[in-house]
């Protein structure tokens, strides 16, 4: 269980998260959502011990999150950046492997090469082993980042009690419809083996649809917490993003979603005719 | 971008790991081939073949004076200098590789980036001073004095770097590109002053000090730059894991277990180690720190885990054999090493790139 | 012999004195006759003369001392081959007729001008290399103290190979000094002592000289003009000593050492006269360029047309040649002095 308390985090003297309260238990899959500029990423970098916060406590399975190295914490949460750019000529499975070359690991490195392997296959880059990572496309740069963090986490030996902790920065931003569903499918596969998945995500009907749990930042601050059916409420929502938002929901299983392009689309319309 | 054909992008994992292992193996085999020419070629004359001699002699006493005479160039004269070329060599292109991937540049370079310039200065001081008010440091280090002093220019223009440049946690490298060629200005002038303040002969000696050379290579020098040996021996396969972290961003190393900075700091000093020990005994001598470990990563990939061996071992070869010209040129007089260097050198280096592409660098 | 006059390329300006340079070889200049010609506007004028029968004198009692010196079996084996680090050490060893034993020297031994020629050279005197001067196979290496770096020096005089130190500076008395400890160390003292004595000679006659000097001229040394910067020769220079010994007074005394000077304080040095070095290279004249520079052009020095162009060596050398050198300059600055036609040999 990852925990958050009454966390501040200052910057030049802006207060950027102020009294946030959370929490990311194992087998869930938490997003977090809100507009630009609300502080989604830092407050990830805060929880994944990046950041150090202005005051609060970040705890990982009880453990304040300052005191654990930052070997330790490598063996129990994995993170996958926005982008990132390499200047040098990393292959593709080079760059997986680092997941897998963290101190405290098996040494063997024939495991290390199937787990890598097994990582590309799962976010669809089997074929990719040797190519040259500055050569891929955005949306194959972030799935590389992905099954490098995958790979992390399942090289890690880690105790039963101890929580795995994946992390992922806006993971689909720039992935096609096919590849959205796939990470996000296997962020609920991580769930479901008991990792405590936390999702910075965009796209609020990709965290409608796939998400356990939602936390709502806007301006530092939680605007609302719960699950989707609580959060996705046209009152929430709009008072969040400034802009009226309407939610509807799938008719057999009640998944909201919601398109504020065609409300806002009906609005001219109506002005028009 | 480069083309999908470039050499890299064809080869598979296995076979560029195999490469590593390879070019380790070639290296170690060229660096023995590299010993053996620096330890057989002079302007004497005496080969190697004299070796059996020499020891026999070195055991019983010699007999002649022709006897006392190969024993003094092979064991007395070649064999420290060939260390001493090896080790140098060694430092500038480990400490090159290592500045490359702490600042995720290729183009860093102790040179560039104004380490070395640091070294220098600090390196002039001692020999324009010794005798004033540095002579208490003199006397505190003996032997060790300039070396030290050099580490410790290195070390405090490093640091200086690593705090303009680094601020908020991240290191930026344009900032640090930028701050390295004003902190190598500063030193330059300082040295400058120095050299005007100087008389002709220290002029002409600091002149010839900045082209770089193994002339005066002795036992003693051997002596002085063990310590630094040992440090760097020491510290460098424990930055290996983190230069290779550091390659996908301070954050993503973190994020894999790595004290980041910690790590920052022991590369740093290491790399100001190397530097420093390398200016105090061979002068200046540019070029190696960039075009080995390049040259390295064109064939076997960016893996510090094959890099920074290879750079050890291939600069070392690389500076023997650039030295055993020096030697022989003008024999019975000597070249200057940093000229040898930049002449033999560059031409292979440009012949590289324009063959092989940069090597997936954008 | 050894009185061709060659003649420089192009007429000699009205104002500049040219010092012609010794035609005679090195070899020959021991036994011949020789003497220093000037150039003075379209006039030339001797200054002095080596006569053929001192040197004969010096001769003979260098064929005495030689065999006395075979007489004699604990005397030491007498060194064939010498290496000479240092361009006065190998000049003075040409000079006592020393030359035919050398067997390479450095590259700062510029005279006689045919000794880099047919000696091997071993670079640099501050850039010796340890091996390169072993292979020599060298009997005997006599080396200014100035020879680096001194990790070589060490490990040459840690060798089997007699090495003899030369201390190195620019007074009058060290010049005598060197010249009998050199020839002293390649057994040759007769010949060293009578040129010392020489030596010593004309340095008590430039002294003489020196007394009937009523008002010092303020003389400017300029070691270059290149990029039209002027560097001068100040105190504690070789240019400051010879300046002295020619019963002049430093101009540029301010500065220490050879110091690049701004125009300005070109202006307020205002030299009564300037002393330049000899252009090897055809081309402009360094005096013309000199007389042009703006900071020069109001000073007494342009005005009265006092600028002599000077070999370097031959002016700053600190060799034997020496007081010849600081003669040649005190007769050009003061005409009036009673030196002889025959300068100081006489």
């Amino acid at each position: 269980m990852l925990e958050a308390r009454e966390l501040v985090l200052e910057r030049r003297g802006r207060r950027l998260l102020d009294g946030i309260d959370l929490a990311a238990p194992g087998g869930r899959v938490t997003a977090i959502i809100g507009p630009n500029g609300a502080g989604k990423s830092m407050l990830l970098k805060v929880l994944a011990g990046e950041l150090a916060p202005t005051a609060g406590s970040v705890r990982l399975d009880g453990q304040e999150m300052s005191t654990i190295s930052a070997a330790a914490l490598a063996r129990r949460r994995a993170m996958v950046p926005q982008s990132t750019n390499l200047s040098f000529p990393f292959t593709v499975v080079e760059v997986v492997r680092l997941g897998a070359s963290v101190p405290g690991f098996d040494g063997i490195k024939t495991r290390a090469h199937e787990h890598a392997d097994q990582a590309l296959e799962t976010v669809g880059l089997g074929g990719f082993a040797a190519r040259l990572y500055n050569e891929l496309s955005g949306g194959e740069k972030q799935r590389v980042h992905i099954a490098r963090a995958l790979c992390q986490l399942d090289a890690a030996h880690r105790m039963d009690s101890e929580t795995a902790v994946l992390m992922l920065d806006e993971p689909t931003s720039s992935l096609d419809l096919a590849h959205q569903v796939r990470v996000l499918d296997e962020a609920r596969r991580q769930a479901g083996i008991g990792r405590a998945v936390l999702v910075v995500i965009h796209d609020l009907n990709l965290a409608a649809a796939w998400a356990d749990d939602i936390v709502l930042l806007s301006a530092g601050r939680i605007h609302a917490r719960g699950k989707p059916a609580e959060i996705f409420d046209n009152e929430i929502l709009s008072e969040a993003y400034g802009c009226a938002i309407e939610v509807n929901r799938t008719p057999p299983a009640g998944v909201p979603y919601m398109l504020p392009h065609l409300l806002a689309a009906a609005q001219r319309n109506g002005e028009a005719s | 971008m480069q083309d999908m054909t470039s050499p890299i992008a064809r080869t598979t994992p296995q076979r560029r790991e195999r490469i590593g292992y390879q070019l380790i193996f070639a290296s170690v085999l060229l660096l023995v081939a590299a010993v053996l020419v620096s330890l057989s070629f002079g302007a004497t004359g005496i080969t190697l073949g004299a070796l059996g001699r020499v020891l026999h002699a070195y055991v019983y006493g010699a007999t002649d004076s022709a006897g006392v005479t190969e024993q003094l160039v092979l064991l007395g004269i070649r064999l420290p200098r060939t260390i001493l070329g090896a080790f140098v060599g060694a430092a500038l292109a480990v400490s090159g590789a290592m500045m490359q991937g702490l600042f995720r540049n290729p183009l860093a370079d102790p040179g560039i980036i104004g380490v070395s310039s640091g070294a220098t200065l600090a390196a002039v001081i001692t020999i324009a001073f010794g005798k004033t008010f540095a002579a208490p440091w003199m006397a505190a280090f003996g032997v060790y004095a300039l070396p030290f002093a050099a580490f410790l220019g290195g070390f405090l223009t490093t640091t200086l770097l690593v705090l303009i440049a680094g601020r908020r946690g991240q290191l930026m490298v344009g900032t640090l590109l930028l701050a390295g060629i004003a902190i190598g200005a500063m030193a330059g002038a300082l040295t400058g002053l120095i050299a005007y303040a100087s008389d002709d002969r220290e002029l002409r000696d600091l002149t010839l000090w900045s082209l770089g050379s193994l002339s005066g290579a002795s036992w003693p020098k051997v002596i002085a730059i063990l310590p630094f040996v040992a440090v760097i021996a020491i510290m460098l396969p424990r930055v290996v894991r983190a230069l290779n972290g550091f390659l996908l961003g301070e954050a993503e190393a973190f994020h894999l277990g790595i004290d980041v900075e910690r790590m920052k700091w022991l590369i740093v000093v290491v790399t100001a180690a190397c530097v420093g020990a390398a200016v105090a005994v061979a002068g200046l001598v540019g070029f190696v720190g960039i075009v080995v470990p390049h040259f390295i990563r064109l064939i076997a990939g960016p893996d510090h885990r094959i890099v920074l061996p290879c750079s050890a071992l291939l600069g070392g070869a690389l500076l023997l054999f650039a030295d055993v010209i020096a030697r022989l040129a003008v024999k019975p007089a000597e070249l200057p090493l940093g000229i040898v260097m930049a002449a033999i050198g560059a031409p292979v280096f440009l012949h590289l790139v324009l063959r092989r592409g940069v090597g997936g660098l954008e | 012999m050894g009185n061709v006059v060659i003649s420089h390329e192009g007429p000699c300006p009205p104002h500049c004195v040219r010092q012609i340079p010794d035609p005679a070889t090195p070899i020959d200049r021991r036994r011949g006759a020789r003497e220093l010609k000037i150039e003075i506007g379209s006039k030339e004028r001797v200054l002095f003369k080596h006569r053929p029968i001192a040197t004969l004198c010096v001769a003979g009692m260098l064929a005495l001392v030689s065999s006395a010196t075979v007489a004699l079996a604990q005397a030491p084996v007498e060194a064939s081959r010498i290496i000479s680090i240092g361009g006065d050490i190998t000049e003075i060893l040409y000079a006592i007729g020393a030359d035919k034993r050398i067997v390479a020297i450095d590259t700062t031994s510029q005279f006689p001008p045919g000794a880099l020629k047919e000696k091997k050279s071993v670079g640099y005197m501050r850039a010796l290399s340890t091996e390169g001067v072993l292979s020599i196979n060298a009997d005997l290496i006599i080396a200014s103290d100035r020879a680096g770096p001194p990790e070589v020096v060490n490990a040459l005089k840690s060798t089997s190979v007699r090495y003899i130190e030369i201390a190195d500076d620019f007074s009058a008395s060290s010049i005598a000094g060197k010249t009998r400890q050199i020839a002293q160390a390649v057994g040759l003292d007769a010949a060293g002592n009578s040129l010392a004595a020489r030596i010593e000679r004309d340095f008590d006659k430039l002294a003489e000289l020196r007394k009937q000097i009523k008002k010092p001229m303020r003389v400017l040394f300029v070691l270059s003009t290149a990029n039209g910067r002027v560097t001068v020769g100040g105190s504690q220079s070789s240019a400051d000593a010879i300046l002295k010994l020619a019963g002049a007074e430093n101009a540029a005394a301010a500065v220490s050492g050879y110091k690049p000077i701004s125009d300005e304080a070109l202006v307020e040095i205002k030299p009564d006269a300037v002393v330049t070095m000899q252009r090897t290279a055809s081309g402009s004249h360094a005096a013309d360029q000199l007389a042009s520079m703006r900071g020069l052009s109001a000073s007494p020095a342009v005005l009265l047309k006092r600028i002599i162009e000077m070999d370097g060596l031959y002016l700053i050398g600190f060799g034997p040649r020496a007081p010849a050198a600081a003669l040649d300059l005190m007769r050009w600055l003061y005409p009036d002095l009673p030196i002889t036609r025959t300068g100081l040999h006489q």
